[in-house]
């Protein structure tokens, strides 16, 4: 039943419509009996909001059309799909690129310096050579003279060794000096004071050879003095290379001027044959990116 | 309506036997749901969230869903679907809108949209401003739309008997301004 405590509650419940009829026609019986509650009930009325004819704007965009459903055939769309060759993928930036022209360049040069040092250590180590030689022939004839010096004295004193055996050991070392001086002659074809104190050195042994083949006391004493005369030749001749040796390791070097607008034209690094043309081109490109570069900052 | 009619005629512009070979029916009933709804959802949500384009997206958003769904959506719960989600989502916004100091009131959008309205009006108007989300939304579900409690707890997720009582709330704060109001321009 409506009463003065709940009145309220049927009275808001009467507005938003949700009484049934039985509760309905209570609540309009109970605002009939008091006029107090009729003004109440016509506050709760004006609460209630009318609603405005509001129209959505662009409503056109909410509805829904065939076209918006439209598929092609799974055919036709296959037949529009481009088959492109898979691109190749870029391993090397920019940046990468040059670092590596950077360190290929570094390496070139490296490795021509290193070519250009080797050919210098052979030239030095062939004079070294020659002066081994030189010194072992020095040596050699020493022996010589001391071995004909001890077979003349040995001649002199009649002592008991024969003649053969002096000559047999002669001999061996004057083979040995021979070949010392062939392969001399052939590591330095070109050093002509060399070769003339080996033909030198050559012609004495054959003297003394014939000398001590002549077995002659006489002769003995006369090939001592030649051999000394040839020891004071060689020793010349070796100071003099000795002297020399300086100029000689210091090869004469050829510079070649490169004509720059030659195209067919080669540059030699070491060991190495550039094309003239493909590194031009590979100047060109990095004073090109270094002016580049320059611009960029 | 003039919408309704340009729309039902662009429809009829295409093939007719067109489109009852493509058309389906869930794509009928959607649109006969853009006719029925679509202004009453607005207008919800424009009142609330006091933005026509946010309303407008709001809006947008409800009916994109309501077509994502259509196979699971009754087409006779199809309005308090459409309610439901508009709601959410302009909770969301508002929720959103609430780190930023709103500077548009009620008042101007309502004139905008009841221009020549009577001085009660405004004044209830004036009086709805106050009031927070949850109660201006039970007033216009209930006035506007005409939900039952029922319906208005399922679109807000409320249980019927808390729809009434922070609806009667709403009311008697609403009750209570126009009485003071009426007194002090008396």
């Amino acid at each position: 039943m409506i009463n003065e405590n709940n009145y309220e509650t049927y009275f808001m419940s009467y507005i938003d419509n949700e009484l049934n009829a039985t509760e309905r026609a209570a609540v309009e019986a109970f605002v009939l009996t008091e006029t107090k509650y009729a003004e109440e009930l016509a506050f709760f009325e004006k609460t209630k909001l009318q609603a405005p004819s509001v129209e959505m704007e662009d409503k056109i965009f909410l509805y829904r059309f065939p076209e918006m459903d439209a598929k092609l055939d799974t055919d036709f769309k296959n037949s529009l799909y481009r088959k492109e060759a898979p691109v190749p993928k870029i391993l090397f930036t920019p940046n990468l690129m040059r670092a590596s022209f950077a360190i290929a360049a570094m390496l070139i040069l490296l490795i021509g310096l290193q070519l250009f040092k080797s050919d210098t250590n052979i030239l030095e180590s062939n004079a070294l050579e020659s002066n081994v030689v030189e010194l072992a022939l020095k040596n050699k004839t020493l022996l010589a003279i001391t071995n004909n010096s001890s077979t003349n004295s040995n001649q002199t004193e009649n002592t008991i060794l024969p003649k053969g055996m002096n000559k047999v050991a002669i001999s061996n070392k004057i083979n040995n000096i021979n070949i010392t001086i062939a392969k001399s002659t052939t590591n330095q074809a070109s050093f002509e004071d060399q070769t003339i104190a080996t033909n030198n050195m050559n012609t004495n042994i054959v003297s003394r050879s014939e000398d001590f083949s002549e077995t002659n006391s006489e002769n003995d004493s006369q090939s001592i003095v030649v051999a000394k005369f040839n020891e004071a030749q060689i020793s010349s001749n070796s100071m003099e290379t000795m002297a020399t040796e300086e100029e000689k390791i210091i090869l004469p070097t050829n510079y070649k001027e490169i004509d720059t607008e030659e195209e067919d034209r080669t540059i030699n690094i070491g060991m190495l044959e550039i094309d003239g043309a493909a590194f031009r081109g590979i100047t060109r490109k990095f004073s090109a990116l270094l002016k580049r570069n320059k611009l960029e900052k | 309506m003039t919408v309704t009619f340009r729309s039902r005629a662009r429809l009829m512009l295409i093939e007719p036997s067109f489109i009852h070979e493509q058309l389906s029916m869930t794509d009928l009933e959607f649109n006969i749901c853009v006719d029925d709804y679509s202004d009453g959802v607005y207008r919800f949500i424009l009142k609330i969230s006091k933005n026509k384009e946010d309303a407008r997206d709001i809006v947008q958003t409800a009916f994109e869903k309501l077509w994502v769904n259509r196979e699971k959506v009754e087409t006779l719960k199809a309005k308090s679907y459409l309610f439901t989600v508009a709601y959410h989502l302009m909770i969301d916004q508002l929720r959103k809108e609430s780190k930023i100091i709103m500077t548009d009131s009620f008042d101007e959008n309502a004139n905008a949209i009841t221009q020549g309205s009577s001085e009660l009006k405004q004044l209830l108007l004036e009086a709805i401003n106050n009031l927070n989300h949850t109660q201006k939304s039970l007033i216009l579900l209930k006035d506007y739309e005409g939900y039952s409690y029922q319906e208005i707890g399922e679109i807000m997720q409320l249980s019927e008997s808390q729809v009434k009582v922070y609806l009667h709330r709403a009311r008697q704060i609403l009750k209570n301004r126009l009485t003071h109001l009426e007194k002090m321009s008396a």
